[in-house]
């Protein structure tokens, strides 16, 4: 079978495109009509081989997860720690209205002891050592003193502020309370918040916390 | 903005045949992937949807259409040397009557041509070698091998003539 001239110098050309210039590849490509159709055939071919080859079934799942991820991005971790942030300042706010209304309610039943529940707080890992308070601020969690004795919470925060505490009631002492300790605010605020408590009057003067 | 539900729904519906269509075209399952996503956000991004008879032609349209430009986009050098189509092919009825006749073409030159034109053949199309590396690969004479594949296109050309 004889060649056409203008086809062997179609392929010649595809061997080393980029020795020509893209007016010579369009004007190779559409000498004629052979030529022009020799092309067509020669895509024609690759596509037919491609087309047997991508036959395979497609994991569409693993395409929609692909998708997902790409244009459906998760919340980022700057909003969670947003929306973590704003529980925390629920959690404080209720934390206070429950004190109030637990402490008010002590006080109109009889006495009956009751056991410290410290064993909430080590569990949930959130009372921190002082000093770990103190030298690092990054990552503190609020510490929540439910039905704790002030003789025993006060202390501790205070510790951390790096003052003294002073009962001037032997009294005040026993005063139990469900406390959310944030030591991220200063001391003047926690005090400020301490003081909503009823019966309950603490001051800071000296760098002494004085009870009421 | 469509709802996540109703697009994924779609998506495992129309997404095999659609990637499918863009390999074909592109050569290329990254950019074919690219390509059909591409249509899936213009879809979630939409507000309204075409009918349900009319979704497969409008999907289908849109991933041929993203694949033209892509390869539109390219150099003519970087088109001719992967042999990608050079026209504009913008009839979608024409491009899926041809998608049929792609085994065809295939089928013919793997069961009508002889050796060894048709190893020949099927290295350059479907390998991809140039026929500097198949003449290397065949121990064959680079004129030779370039008057075989001359030979294979014609015959197969005149087969498909319509």
């Amino acid at each position: 079978m004889e060649t056409n001239p203008n086809i062997n110098r179609l392929l010649e050309m595809l061997e080393t495109p980029e020795a020509y210039s893209e007016q010579e590849i369009r004007n190779i490509i559409n000498s004629d009509d052979e030529t022009r159709e020799a092309y067509r055939l020669m895509v024609a071919a690759k596509r037919g081989y491609i087309h047997r080859q991508t036959e395979q079934p497609t994991d569409i799942q693993a395409a929609w997860e692909r998708f997902e991820k790409r244009h459906y991005p998760k919340p980022s971790s700057r909003i969670w720690m947003k929306v973590a942030a704003s529980f925390i300042g629920i959690l404080f706010v209720s934390g206070i209205a429950f004190a109030a209304l637990r402490l008010v309610h002590q006080y109109q039943k009889p006495e009956v002891p009751q056991t410290e529940q410290t064993v909430s707080i080590s569990k949930t890992n959130n009372t921190i050592p002082a000093d770990t308070l103190a030298s690092d601020t990054t990552g503190i969690q609020p510490v929540i003193y439910d039905n704790i004795p002030l003789e025993k919470m006060l202390p501790e925060i205070a510790a951390y502020y790096g003052v003294e505490v002073t009962f001037l009631n032997e009294e005040t002492r026993q005063f139990r309370f469900h406390f959310v300790w944030n030591p991220r605010q200063d001391l003047e605020r926690v005090v400020n918040d301490l003081n909503h408590f009823e019966r309950l009057h603490v001051t800071l003067k000296n760098h002494q916390l004085i009870v009421e | 903005m469509i709802d996540k539900t109703i697009l994924q729904r779609l998506f495992c519906q129309h997404y095999s045949e659609m990637i499918h269509l863009a390999r074909t075209l592109l050569y290329d399952g990254e950019e074919a992937e690219d390509t059909v996503q591409d249509v899936f956000v213009r879809l979630m991004e939409a507000d309204m949807l075409p009918s349900e008879s009319k979704m497969r032609a409008y999907l289908m349209t849109a991933v041929h259409n993203g694949c033209v430009n892509r390869i539109r986009q390219k150099s003519v050098k970087e088109q001719a040397k992967n042999l990608y189509c050079t026209e504009t092919e913008t009839d979608m009825r024409y491009i899926e009557e041809r998608l049929e006749t792609l085994d065809a073409v295939c089928d013919y030159a793997d069961s009508q041509l002889a050796e060894p034109h048709r190893t020949i053949f099927r290295l350059r199309f479907k390998e991809g070698l140039m026929l500097k590396e198949i003449a290397l690969q065949l121990d064959m004479n680079l004129k030779t091998v370039f008057k075989y594949l001359s030979q294979s296109i014609q015959r197969v050309k005149e087969h498909f003539r319509p």
